[in-house]
């Protein structure tokens, strides 16, 4: 839901990168499932809804298009405005849906698929399985355990940092462990004037990464995944130890937050005036000048209790899904969605962006220092969260959790905020 | 304005000719031709606005997430009512904005258009020039409206740029305080209301016969008295339009606080609140019909009592 808000800049993107350095990867390799695609599916037409509208995205989108034509599929292509893409999914997946579109895993892609929406493609991943680890395959069904999504890209989030101002203060981000390590941080910025923490919430959804990290350092992952899921009430003391620790930090955080969207306080990172943001590694997207980029780093987000250590991250995962209208072209769709898994399908992109990240377990690992980091945070991880808009109800997450982190952000009593909390997902329709 | 004047002397006066012709002088073929033209509008109308209309009504008595057909639409009684009165703080907000912003209006940005047109009227010197420069911001739409201050106001835009703020984290923030932001907007539309009115007011004003001030000011009336007396009197059929456009142009209000936050942090209104619960992956149709009839009953109460109060003064 998360989109909604974006004022037209998409988080989703997949992360650009501007740096060379990663080899390009030749296509043709080891393509897996595609192989076999390839030769019974000369010309096989298919429909495809795609919402990667930035001019980034369109980049990668083209560069695996012409992958895909030149292994036989003729695609008819039906781009549209991220945000517009969004908004209209319920009537675009009721009406007369493309076979294959742009979609992301967590509750949201099971909602689809538990209401007909979609078509399940377990023979697909008879194919590409094998190129796949449990944690993507766990992420690809649905609640009645088929298989219905094809896992591309992902990004992690994380403190993002800038070295050089990490350097000039004095400080260590590979000492920052524990909670009062990041708050003793955050006193030396902010004693020389920096923003410690560039924090910007105007568009509602950018919050939720950081009460996302808060709540499971401080409560566990199981508790945060029952939270977002309804199992455990907003009500309950521990929610309110979550709202405490994050109360401990907001000295620290803009001061603007709620007039600031995320691209405007990671600007404050870019010009300097800020040394650290809680963001997904799609801000450096924004770094334009390759100086600036090379200059940005991550740490995970500090320990809180140490029960919980730092086992889990936020890492939401991009893919594709298979509308009900691909049911009448199964043989086509199916292929593609093989395409898409395979690394075929990346490698091309990866020739445009080096610095994505992949799903395919066969794709090589990436050189780009920034894009390693990322790598390595998320397999130190035990768990892995989806983004609180995609592991909850979107009716829930958008209009009623955004509205409330903001007023909690504005100063609000938390108390308050979480009863009001609950009353409202208990006036929710059964889903 | 006099169009609604003459409007409704045509209807008297057309009555009263009617009633003799039509017995006599309306062929068969005559009837079919006003049969069409009166029935097909008339079925378009009810087609797509009182059908809609009902439907939505309907609908905000039901459950629906927008999936599916109509078994899966849900009788909930007065549920989603009670749940927006009592739960949807957000409801609130955009009442309390809504009624802020109708007072702001009515009280403020409408007299302030009169004052203009009324200073205007005087063929003062570059007069055609402020006409034109007040008139300016109606030819924008409300959303390019919204994109211009949004570029002004923001934390890192023009105003805080020119006030030498350049750390967007110190500057002065225009929208994000949730009390105070509704009137950093209200001062905004107030700058598209303000000329809107004033060129309502200017037409009225130019057609008030020359005569009417000659005689009042004979009579000794000083310039206050005789716009409260007698101009301000003769603008009736304009109050009417001006009355009218107001209300509704608060209720409704939508593209500037949509662009700016999507109503968010205390700058809720029901239009905004309406469209946020129906589109999207989020969809609640029942609640947001809900609140589209709220809407409704609200714009449609004063408007017809002033509608009523008005015509039924003219008969």
């Amino acid at each position: 839901m998360s989109e909604i808000f974006e004022d037209g800049i998409s988080r989703r993107s997949v992360i650009k990168g501007s740096i060379a350095g990663a080899g390009a990867l030749a296509v043709g390799g080891a393509i897996g499932g595609a192989t076999e695609a390839n030769a019974a599916t000369r010309a096989l037409t298919v429909s495809l809804g795609s919402n990667q509208s930035d001019p980034a995205a369109v980049k990668n989108d083209n560069a695996w298009l012409a992958a895909a034509k030149a292994a036989g599929f003729n695609i008819k292509l039906n781009r549209v405005d991220h945000n517009t893409f969004q908004n209209q999914i319920n009537q675009y997946l009721q009406g007369t849906p493309d076979n294959v579109f742009n979609w992301f895993a967590g509750y949201r892609m099971q909602f689809f698929a538990s209401k007909g929406l979609t078509t399940s493609i377990n023979d697909v991943w008879a194919k590409i399985g094998s190129q796949f680890t449990a944690g993507y395959k766990n992420a690809s069904k649905g609640l009645d355990g088929k298989y219905y999504f094809v896992p591309t890209g992902w990004y992690p989030w994380a403190v993002l940092y800038r070295k050089s101002v990490f350097a000039a203060a004095g400080v260590d981000a590979s000492k920052i462990i524990t909670w009062a390590d990041f708050i003793a941080a955050c006193k030396v910025f902010q004693a020389k004037g920096i923003t410690p923490i560039a924090f910007g919430d105007k568009g509602g959804w950018e919050a939720m990464g950081t009460f996302d990290f808060i709540n499971f350092r401080t409560n566990g992952f199981k508790f945060h995944m029952d939270l977002t899921a309804g199992r455990v009430k907003w009500t309950d003391p521990r929610v309110q130890k979550t709202f405490n620790n994050w109360k401990s930090i907001f000295p620290y955080q803009s001061k603007n937050a709620l007039d600031m969207n995320w691209d405007d306080a990671t600007a404050l990172l870019i010009n300097k005036k800020a040394a650290m943001q809680v963001m997904g590694a799609f801000a450096a997207g924004n770094f334009k000048d390759p100086a600036d980029l090379a200059d940005l780093a991550l740490f995970p987000f500090p320990q809180i209790d140490p029960a919980y250590g730092r086992e889990a991250v936020e890492a939401p995962i991009d893919g594709y899904l298979l509308s009900k209208s691909a049911a009448k072209n199964a043989s086509a769709s199916k292929a593609l969605a093989a395409f898409i898994g395979s690394t075929a399908y990346a490698s091309a992109i990866a020739k445009v962006s080096p610095t994505a990240l992949w799903a395919n377990s066969n794709m090589p690992k990436p050189t780009d220092p920034f894009a390693r980091q990322q790598v390595e945070l998320v397999q130190s991880c035990k768990y892995i969260a989806q983004f609180f808009d995609r592991d909850s109800r979107p009716d829930f997450a958008s209009p009623i959790f955004s509205n409330a982190l903001q007023k909690f952000i504005a100063g609000g009593d938390s108390v308050a905020i979480a009863k009001d909390l609950q009353a409202q997902w208990d006036a929710l329709p059964p889903a | 304005m006099s169009k609604i004047d003459i409007e409704t002397k045509a209807a008297a006066s057309g009555e009263n000719l009617g009633r003799r012709r039509r017995s006599n002088n309306f062929t068969k073929r005559d009837r079919a031709v006003i049969a069409g033209l009166v029935g097909g509008p008339t079925i378009l109308h009810v087609v797509f606005v009182w059908l809609p209309a009902i439907a939505t009504i309907l609908l905000s008595f039901c459950q629906w997430d927008g999936i599916g057909g109509l078994h899966d639409i849900h009788w909930v009684g007065f549920k989603n009512y009670t749940q927006i009165f009592t739960l949807y703080s957000d409801f609130k907000i955009a009442l309390r904005n809504n009624t802020l912003w109708l007072l702001w209006f009515g009280l403020i940005a409408t007299p302030l258009g009169v004052v203009l047109a009324y200073y205007l009227d005087k063929n003062l010197k570059g007069t055609k020039f402020f006409q034109t420069a007040f008139y300016l911001p109606i030819v924008l739409s409300l959303a390019v409206t919204g994109i211009i201050w949004d570029y002004i106001f923001k934390v890192n835009g023009f105003l805080n740029i020119v006030l030498g703020y350049t750390n967007a984290d110190t500057a002065p923030s225009w929208f994000g305080d949730p009390h105070k932001n509704i009137w950093v907007v209200l001062g905004i539309a107030s700058w598209r209301h303000i000329g809107y009115m004033m060129l309502l007011y200017l037409a009225g004003m130019k057609s008030v016969d020359p005569s009417l001030r000659e005689a009042a000011s004979i009579d000794g009336a000083g310039e206050w008295y005789t716009f409260r007396k007698v101009i301000f009197p003769s603008l009736r059929p304009v109050n009417i339009i001006v009355v009218v456009v107001t209300v509704i142009e608060a209720l409704r209000a939508f593209d500037l606080v949509y662009i700016i936050n999507r109503g968010k942090n205390g700058l809720q209104v029901l239009a905004v609140a309406v469209y946020e619960n129906i589109l999207g992956e989020s969809q609640r149709i029942g609640w947001g019909a809900a609140l589209a009839t709220i809407l409704f009953v609200l714009c449609l109460g004063p408007i017809m009592i002033y509608l009523y109060q008005n015509f039924k003064k003219v008969d």
